[in-house]
This record gives C-alpha cells, structure tokens and sequence, in this order.
C-alpha cells in the first residue's frame, strides 16, 4: 500500500518529484497517462513535498499515522492450562535445543503455581519419603 | 544524530506541579532512536508523572503525543493537536524542538524533559558518543576522519597534550585520547603528512561565534508556500 496519498487538486506538475531531497517521488509517463510514484524505503517523511505542493493536495498526514502491515503470522503454542499465547512451535524448539531439556508450555504464573505444588508433593510426609532418607 | 538524555524526575516533577493538564509530547527523530525522548519515553514519563506520591496536592492530568518531528514549525503547527485543556507542554524534543513548541504555541508554557547533550554517533548498540560539535569548518579530511574538537578534551588542533597516556586521555573513563586514534589513522591511511602540515589558525566564526547560525537553502524557501 502506499501512505503517500494525493486528492484530487493533484494536477501532475510534479513539483513534489522535483523537491524531493530523498529522491522518493518518480513518475511515468506512458500511453495517454502519467504515473506518480513513491519509494518509502527512501522517504525521509520530510514533509517537502507537501510544503511545495501548490495544489495542496498532498495529504501528508498520511506519512504521520499509517495503518500497520502484517509482516507475518506464525503458528502459536498456548498454555495448556490456561490457553494464553506464549510462543511460535519454531521458538520453543530453539529454546529447548539451548537448554537441551524438553520445554513445558506454560504460561509464568502456571509454571509458578505447578512448580509449587510439585515442591508441596515432594516434602515429607506427602510423598512417603522419611527425614534422613536418600 | 542529536543525543538527549532525561532530566531528574524530581526536577521534571518541581516544573509541572503547578499545572493543571499537561501534554507530554515525545519527538520522533534523534531522540526516539537514542531511546530518551519518543513514543515511548513520553508515555513512560506521563505513566511516572501521574503517581500521586510526586505531589502535595492534585497531581496533573497528564496526556501523551508524540509527533515526527518537533523542530518543524509548520509541520507542528498543522498537525499536532492540542487537548482543550492543556495548560503547559512538556516535551521531550531537543532544545531546537522545545523553543519551535515555544513559538508555536505562545503564550502557553512549554517545558524540556530532556538535556539536549551532544551531536554523536552510536558506536554499538545502546551506546551514543560525542562526534561533532557543529564548527561549521570540517577539518576532519587532515584527522583521518576522527574531530579533535569533539573527541579531544581540550579540543587541541596540533597533536596529543602531556596527558595522554597508552592512548588514553588524562580524564579518565576509559576515555581515548583522540590524538593518538587520529595519528594511528593516519599512518594506516599512509596519510601522515596531513598531521605534520602547518594549518593557518581556525575561523571560530562558522562556529556560532557570530550569533545565531541560519541557512536559506536557494529556491526552496521563496517557492514553498507560506504555511
């Protein structure tokens, strides 16, 4: 999409392409039309173009507050207990390759919560384990 | 770029106690890329500002902006909004975009949150250091590309002073001494003459030493409208 944007007051003059300090504005003139273009890679959001327009047709606000672009969408893995987004299949085999253990998928607070009721299990008395037993 | 770096809480605190409704309002060039003074700086200090333990009284409400540039009277004028309310801006641009905010929005009080500190360079990742100090007469085609004026302490012109020692600067902080850096770049550039050649002595002038700086870029300012 582009976030550079003319009304219709536009009248292909082309004095934005000429004082455009960043070289993003081009045109074409093919056939019977002429084509405004805009690379945002080079825009420097500047704002000339809009300070020389004489048509006041370039809508620069455009420049300052653009939509977002989805960039890309991975699968996701959720904490089995709660479902809460934790984290990309890709991400979590990264993780468990680093820490060479097989990852659990929770969430903080139920990994919190599961740890402290393994610690509870495992103390005296609950697991059969004795005082002094190895 | 332009490095800024945010002014004591306590101080901010004391400059906006007395106001009512402020716009904190981030600048989104220089110092959102040296992480004081952008999007989310600004919302981060409003967040810190609004704590009621800051103040006696009521605190401020506090809103938050940020626009792309502060330093651009017309592109500020046309479009920041200001909520009706507002009784003081506190910005987080460098001085060049507080004192635009200032006459863009007279008579209503605008506030720096930032110490505008120094042009520089980011050398790794989370570190900004001085480069330049804008002299207006670059000499860094006879310094191998490295600014004794920015780079040495005394900002010395004719090689290293009695306090350089193993290439460090007598100022401490692991600070290097310039002057060594400038004389191993030479040698590496096999441009060593340059350090041995007698310079006239430096005009100050395009430095600021005669007032106010201010250039008109030919042809630009006469046809752009006057917005």
């Amino acid at each position: 999409m582009s976030y550079f944007i003319v009304n219709e007051k536009c009248n292909g003059c082309l004095a934005c392409v000429e004082n455009c300090p960043a070289a993003a504005l081009d045109f074409i003139d093919q056939n019977d039309g002429r084509t405004l273009k805009h690379n945002m890679t080079r825009c420097a959001r500047c704002g000339q173009c809009w300070r020389v327009c004489p048509q006041d047709a370039i809508e620069f606000q455009h420049l300052l507050e653009g939509e977002w672009d989805d960039v890309i969408t991975l699968d996701l893995i959720h904490c089995r207990v709660c479902g809460e987004p934790l984290y990309s299949p890709a991400f979590l085999k990264k993780i468990e390759g680093e820490l060479n253990s097989e990852g659990e998928t929770l969430c903080p607070q139920h990994r919190q919560s599961e740890a402290a009721a393994k610690l509870l299990h495992s103390k005296p008395g609950k697991t059969g384990l004795q005082p002094g037993a190895k | 770029m332009i490095v800024g770096d945010l002014k004591p809480l306590e101080e901010i605190v004391s400059a906006v106690k007395d106001y009512k409704q402020v716009l904190v309002l981030g600048c989104g060039s220089c110092v959102t890329v040296c992480l004081s003074g952008g999007e989310k700086e600004a919302e981060q200090l409003g967040r810190q500002l609004s704590e009621v333990r800051h103040y006696q009284g009521p605190p401020p409400k506090f809103e938050v902006g940020c626009i792309i540039r502060q330093c651009e009277k017309d592109l500020v004028h046309d479009y920041q909004e200001i909520p009706p309310g507002t009784d003081a801006l506190l910005s987080l641009a460098c001085g060049a975009g507080v004192q635009t905010l200032a006459d863009v929005y007279e008579p209503l009080p605008v506030i720096p949150a930032l110490n505008t500190t120094f042009l520089g360079a980011s050398d790794k990742p989370g570190t900004w250091t001085e480069k330049c100090k804008g002299c207006g007469d670059c000499i860094l085609i006879h310094t191998g590309g490295i600014c004794p004026i920015a780079r040495c302490a005394k900002s010395l012109f004719n090689g290293p002073c009695g306090g350089s020692r193993g290439g460090y600067c007598e100022v401490g902080q692991g600070t290097p001494c310039a002057w060594t850096q400038i004389v191993a770049r030479l040698k590496k550039m096999d441009r060593l003459r340059c350090y041995e050649e007698i310079r006239t002595s430096k005009d100050w002038t395009p430095g600021g030493a005669s007032g106010v700086r201010r250039r008109v870029r030919t042809g630009l300012a006469e046809e752009s409208k006057n917005r």
